[in-house]
């Protein structure tokens, strides 16, 4: 695939940036994120939100991405960045609106999407979601420059919040933008809406 | 001669191994074939990156995902096999030493169901289902390691005396459950019949088998060709980003029993990570896929 044509991203994106983008927009992604594909780790974050305390991470107006990062350390610190792949974001439905709403989160990343609460605080506060392709860590994992920073590091490596560099990695799809448009929502609504078509034309028997 | 621990341990590690890094030559296939006759264009560009990615894990030997599930053997036993030393502990042995000495190394996905701790051992792991094959002197030994996306969608109900209409509306109800959260183009395996376990049982080989092979009944087969179309025209395409390809392939398997009909469908992600092998009574392995 040419890439060399799509647009590239700087993360974190100002509120304003995101809103330039649209749902199926094909981009590339350069600059920083945290990731992590812990669910403990984000109740914990929720709660430190809740709180009123900051992260340990700078992620304030930040790009925040379900994805497992590898990586060989030192003394507790990464060294050697071994590779990345996204994890189901729909699993922290229930965790997102405080996160995207208490971090003025301006990029999610993942595989699967999120719901529509989710979608909702993601239009108050100017945040667009990509999809990852799955299974791809061999193409993914070769834009990510290093593992930046690390914290947390009580839990075990795809639990902690890892901070990463990242250097044309993609291609990645808009798949939420900051207007309230969800490709996920889109596609369930139409094949729910098919759904008696299919079943009729599953009667006929098959032509070969 | 015969079919040793040591051999055992080595072998299952291995398949482990190698799934981890390459996908199966039917699902490569499938992939091209998929990148020409995919209508979206987005969902086209999709297929081509995962093809390539599949082509660089290949021939650098990277990991296909970051998730490298937990380790899930099938295992058929052919009746003039002879065994020696504990062949359920070699396989706990050759995890547990290819947990210490992959590399990449591989992260901690063994979950312990009631604690959600984390660990790379746990009871029962790996997961082992073992079969009897007929009058054969050889192990058949598939690998076919399972994470979260690929594992968490299956399910099963029950039906009375359902007919195959029902049966069919219950197998799409449960794609559209699972809509597009488990990196389509996913392979959909169908178990009816038989008990709740058999059914089950069933519909995990099912996804074992690769594409392009039919079943020998016709009825089954058409039943397969059919609901394959269907569930490709649910549009929740690559990724579930929308498109054409949600699957390469519905297969489907079938157990006479009771009135009662299990009808079990589970899937398993477009890297279908799959690897097998046979061992002979002689020592021979030969690799399968
Ligand atoms: S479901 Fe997706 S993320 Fe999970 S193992 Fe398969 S390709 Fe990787």
């Amino acid at each position: 695939m040419n890439t060399s044509s799509l647009r590239r991203l700087h993360l974190p994106l100002t509120p304003d940036e995101a809103r330039t983008l649209k749902a199926g927009d094909l981009v590339l992604l350069e600059g920083e994120a945290v990731a992590t594909v812990g669910m403990p780790t984000q109740k914990r974050m929720v709660a430190e939100v809740e709180a009123g305390r900051e992260m340990p991470l700078p992620m304030r107006g930040g790009a925040f991405f379900h994805m497992g990062v590898c990586y060989d350390e030192e003394n507790g610190r990464p060294t050697r960045m071994h590779y990345v792949n996204p994890t189901t974001s729909s699993r922290f439905n229930a965790l997102m609106p405080t996160l995207i709403r208490g971090l003025g989160l301006t990029a999610l990343g993942g595989k699967g999407g999120l719901s529509r609460e989710s979608v909702e605080a993601m239009r108050e506060v100017g945040c667009i979601y990509f999809s990852f392709v799955g299974g791809a860590s061999a193409l993914l994992s070769q834009g990510v420059e290093k593992v930046v920073d690390v914290a947390w590091t009580d839990l075990i490596m795809q639990f902690r919040l890892n901070q990463i560099r990242l250097s044309g990695f993609g291609p990645v799809t808009v798949a939420i933008d900051a207007h309230g448009e969800s490709i996920y929502e889109r596609i369930m609504v139409s094949a729910q809406a098919r759904l008696p078509d299919i079943l009729e034309t599953l009667r006929r028997p098959s032509q070969s | 001669m015969a079919i040793t621990y040591d051999l055992v341990k080595e072998v299952t590690a291995d398949l482990y191994n190698w799934s981890l890094r390459r996908i199966p030559e039917s699902s490569k296939a499938k992939l091209r074939e998929a990148v020409a006759t995919e209508t979206v264009p987005h969902a086209r560009e999709t297929l081509a990156l995962m093809l390539a990615s599949a082509e660089t894990a290949e021939t650098t030997g990277r990991f296909l995902c970051s998730d490298a599930g937990v380790p899930s053997y099938t295992i058929k036993i052919g009746s003039r096999v002879r065994m020696e030393g504990d062949i359920r502990q070699a396989i706990v042995d050759g995890f547990e030493h290819l947990v210490e000495t992959i590399q990449p190394p591989i992260m901690r996905f063994v979950t312990h169901p009631l604690t959600n701790e984390r660990s790379f051992k746990g009871k029962d792991m790996p997961l082992v289902s073992y079969d009897l094959l007929g009058d054969v002197d050889y192990m058949d030994i598939t690998c076919a390691p399972k994470a979260l996306g690929g594992g968490r969608w299956a399910a099963i109900e029950t039906l009375v005396s359902p007919s195959l209409e029902d049966i069919e509306r219950c197998i799409l109800e449960m794609v559209m459950r699972a809509g597009g959260q488990h990196c389509p183009p996913v392979v959909i395996g169908v178990g009816i019949g038989g008990t709740f376990d058999h059914a089950a049982k069933l519909s995990k080989d099912a996804t074992l088998r690769p594409f392009g092979t039919r079943h020998p009944d016709p009825m089954v087969a058409d039943m397969e060709e059919r609901l394959t179309r269907a569930v490709n025209q649910t549009g929740f395409g690559p990724m579930g980003c929308g498109g054409t390809t949600t699957t390469f392939g519905v297969h489907i398997d079938y157990a006479s029993g009771h009135g009662f009909t299990p009808i079990a469908v589970s899937f398993n992600c477009w890297i279908n990570r799959r690897t097998r092998a046979k061992i002979y009574n002689s020592g021979v392995v030969e690799r399968i896929e």
